[in-house]
């Protein structure tokens, strides 16, 4: 049972990082920036809750708002470089990011021992769980609650008129801003919604694995990010979802008895899929 | 001072490693205006596989290891088209980009199963040779690394403007439909846009390997990011562009480290992106591709 | 309502626009031909603010319109539909029109919330307006993708009516239509002017403009060398050579 507890805890908190890239993939940028936002909510997160004594909701709270002002902060000269520049752009922001954690010491003696960031280290003793008495289950369906409450939150955007804008800036900007469309705007409120979503779900992220280092962050798991909603397909959330439980149960787990060779699977799988269904499992047929 | 001159030659030599890099990233993206994100790992394969003509006789020469990564690249880059970019509709780039990714992942994996993961040491050739210039230290074996890369460029550079097959290129990349009706069978060139760039390909990942003297799996993820870094720099589209800034985040990246160590230096290369990107996010010779 | 100024819009060496005079008044319907290349999109996409202007100015409504992005000239009023349509395809009928709802007056119905947030219900009625009136109404939860070439010309114009325009500047919306839409084009023209629109009409479709235009005014390499009633232009010696090319 504590496996599968274990399994949808992972599930919960990839879903998150997809879902942070699904809203700005909407507006049609490829931001390889999402797991640099969920970093800095890790990072803060763990800090509030280790050294400074806070409850995780409210760490995760400060963890939402770093990743949203930090996306938005980005997204302003994100709009000056258009397409596949973006992705270099966001790339190097990510990498530049998981550097500055790479050598970020911030350490504070507490009770005998020095707790915090340690450079390569990474950050150890992130347990504000065990801690506090919660179970594999209780960290499931915490994480869970989010992952639905945000989930709920991007459906409600989609069947909304932001979801109709958002799709349009994505499909053809000059058109929507001769519908008057303020393209900064959306593609700036877009960016900022994502890294939120990131932000808490990093936060998460270094509560249940405990320890964090800066090579949990890195272009992989940037990739990761935009692999979900562009695998998952960009018609609904429930694409990002299905994806994350593709790729975390299916391959990962499932194919643990291949052991070694589920790694060589992974990539095979992820190109059969873009060539057999390129607009995603949910995507809206046309292939 | 002097150091810092030996910093910039060291680091503009090994510089042409990372301009081999970006042109064909940059290539691929003038000609299908698509990226191909496995493009490095692809090329430090092909490095890995002309290791194996060590398999056959451990005493083969170095120049076979070379001649061997750079067929290899060839060959992977045809495998890298056909899996990512031929049966792909042209309506779903983001599916091409994931394509590209899983690719990466997949040759990323190959390479560490097929080694252990342990590094292996890649074959140089002249490393014993140290000339003097006034004080600078020009490693034999850097300053042969450069001189190929110099040679494929301006091989390249022939291919595309004095040969048939770079014209019917140069003119898929600007006008694909008005090509097809001009009878060239864009598929054709778009498979030899790849095999070309993988050809190169090879040759650069043989040429980080031997400048290194060693190959790793765990560099496919920074040549990949400077090679980026590198494109978007010159200019998406733009080959002199790719040239120059290669040479360019050659040498910043070793003055960085020079100052600032190992650790940092990549925050700087990083940060040299970013400079780049607000002063000059067309690129250095702003490619016509740049605002794509 | 609408002023140009000299203007000129210049692309490097090329003058697309050159000087340009040109008045629209309210409730005018002003043709705006001339041969291929003669600057008339330009015109067009500069009014719109698409480009900036490389001199002279527009006023729309006594205000200078220079250094005013796109979007807010729509919330002035200015709406302009393209020559080679731009949908959005993977959006539905309904929902192109929906993108577009974002006027002051959409504002004064409507707080923040419910604009953006808010769910279909509440623009059922606008929209269903809109719909009747290009005949979509049975089309409307079909993807803009999916429609025939006609249908997609009619949600290109419902789509500018969406943003409750004074001005709309159309951009060759006859462009291969055939005899009994290019009718019902210009039944609809007329139709919005007599709902009080404004509108600036660039066409290469003669049957259209001479049949529903007050006023013509011809453009050649930038700028306007007639302007007239149909009728004057349609005998005017000048616009011949200019299209049939001179002796």
């Amino acid at each position: 049972m504590e496996f599968y507890f274990g399994l949808a805890q992972i599930v919960g908190v990839h879903t998150l990082l997809g879902l942070s890239a699904y809203i700005v993939l909407l507006t049609g940028q490829v931001s390889m920036a999402q797991a640099a936002f969920f970093a800095i909510g890790a990072y803060a997160a763990g800090m509030l809750t280790v050294l400074a004594g806070w409850h995780i909701v409210p760490a995760l709270g400060a963890s939402a708002l770093l990743g949203a002002v930090t996306a938005g902060a980005v997204g302003f000269p994100a709009l000056r470089v258009k397409g596949l520049m973006l992705v270099v752009a966001t790339l190097g922001f990510g990498e530049a990011v998981r550097l500055f954690f790479f050598n970020f010491d911030y350490q504070v003696a507490k009770g005998g021992i020095k707790l915090g960031p340690l450079g390569a280290e990474g950050f150890r003793q992130i347990r504000f769980f065990p801690e506090n008495g919660w179970t594999s289950a209780d960290v499931m369906l915490f994480i869970w609650v989010f992952v639905i409450l945000i989930m709920a939150l991007l459906w409600w955007f989609d069947r909304s008129r932001y979801g109709s804008v958002l799709r349009a800036v994505g499909e053809d900007e000059l058109a929507a801003q001769s519908v008057g469309v303020n393209l900064t705007a959306v593609k700036v409120s877009a960016m900022t919604v994502g890294g939120a979503i990131a932000g808490i779900g990093g936060g998460i992220f270094a509560h249940y694995t405990t320890h964090i280092e800066h090579n949990n962050f890195n272009v992989l798991v940037a990739t990761f990010a935009i692999a979900y909603p562009i695998v998952g397909g960009l018609n609904s959330v429930f694409g990002t979802l299905a994806a994350v439980i593709f790729v975390q149960a299916f391959l990962i787990e499932g194919l643990r008895d291949l052991g070694d060779w589920r790694n060589l699977l992974f990539g095979t799988l992820i190109i059969l899929a873009m060539n057999l269904r390129p607009q995603g499992l949910f995507g809206r047929g046309r292939a | 001072m002097l150091d810092l001159l030996q910093a910039v030659s060291d680091g503009v030599l090994f510089g042409a490693t990372y301009a081999l890099i970006g042109i064909g990233f940059t290539l691929v993206f003038g000609v299908m205006h698509k990226l191909n994100l496995a493009y490095a790992a692809a090329s430090i394969g092909a490095a890995y596989c002309g290791l194996l003509i060590l398999q056959l006789g451990a005493g083969a020469p170095a120049v076979a290891v070379f001649l061997c990564a750079f067929l290899a690249g060839g060959i992977i880059g045809y495998l890298v088209y056909l899996t990512c970019f031929h049966f792909i509709p042209l309506a779903n780039p983001l599916a091409a980009l994931m394509a590209t990714v899983g690719m990466l992942l997949l040759i990323d994996e190959i390479i560490v199963h097929g080694t252990q993961g342990m590094p292996q040491n890649y074959p140089a050739l002249f490393d014993d040779v140290m000339l003097n210039a006034g004080g600078l230290t020009l490693r034999g074996d850097l300053l042969l690394v450069f001189v190929i890369c110099v040679l494929c460029m301006a091989g390249l550079l022939a291919l595309l403007y004095r040969s048939k097959l770079g014209l019917a290129t140069r003119a898929v990349s600007q006008q694909p439909v008005a090509a097809q009706l001009c009878g060239i069978r864009v598929a054709k060139v778009n498979a030899m846009t790849f095999v070309i760039t993988g050809l190169l390909g090879g040759i650069a990942g043989a040429m980080i390997g031997a400048a290194i003297g060693a190959l790793s799996p765990v560099i496919t993820a920074p040549v990949t990011v400077k090679g980026l870094i590198v494109t978007v720099i010159g200019g998406l589209g733009s080959i002199p562009g790719a040239i120059v800034a290669g040479l360019l985040v050659g040498g910043f990246e070793n003055v960085f480290q020079l100052y600032r160590g190992v650790t940092e230096r990549d925050l700087y290369v990083m940060l040299l992106l970013f400079v780049f990107l607000i002063f000059r996010p067309g690129g250095i010779f702003a490619g016509k591709g740049g605002g794509h | 309502m609408l002023e140009l100024r000299g203007v000129a819009r210049h692309f490097g060496g090329v003058r697309a626009v050159d000087g340009l005079d040109l008045e629209v008044n309210e409730r005018e319907i002003v043709g705006l031909i001339g041969p291929n290349g003669s600057g008339k999109s330009t015109a067009v996409n500069v009014v719109t603010g698409l480009f900036p202007l490389t001199s002279g100015e527009i006023v729309f409504k006594g205000r200078n319109l220079e250094g005013l992005p796109t979007h807010k000239r729509l919330q002035l009023g200015i709406a302009r539909t393209f020559q080679n349509i731009r949908l959005f395809g993977q959006l539905t009928v309904w929902q192109n029109l929906w993108v577009a709802q974002n006027s002051p007056q959409d504002r004064a119905q409507r707080g923040f919330f419910a604009r953006w947030l808010g769910g279909q219900r509440g623009v059922r009625d606008e929209i269903a307006q809109l719909l009747e009136f290009s005949g979509l109404a049975a089309r409307q939860d079909e993807l803009a993708a999916n429609l025939s070439f006609g249908e997609q010309r009619r949600l290109e114009l419902a789509r500018a009516l969406a943003t409750r325009p004074r001005l709309l500047l159309l951009d060759e919306p006859a462009a291969g239509m055939n005899s009994e839409e290019i009718a019902q084009l210009r039944d609809r023209i007329v139709k919005l002017r007599s709902r009080g629109m404004t509108i600036l009409l660039v066409e290469h479709v003669m049957e259209l403009v001479m049949g529903v235009t007050d006023r013509i005014a011809v453009l050649n390499f930038g700028q306007k060398i007639a302007e007239g009633t149909p009728a004057q232009i349609q005998n005017d010696p000048v616009v011949k050579k200019a299209y049939l090319g001179g002796a």
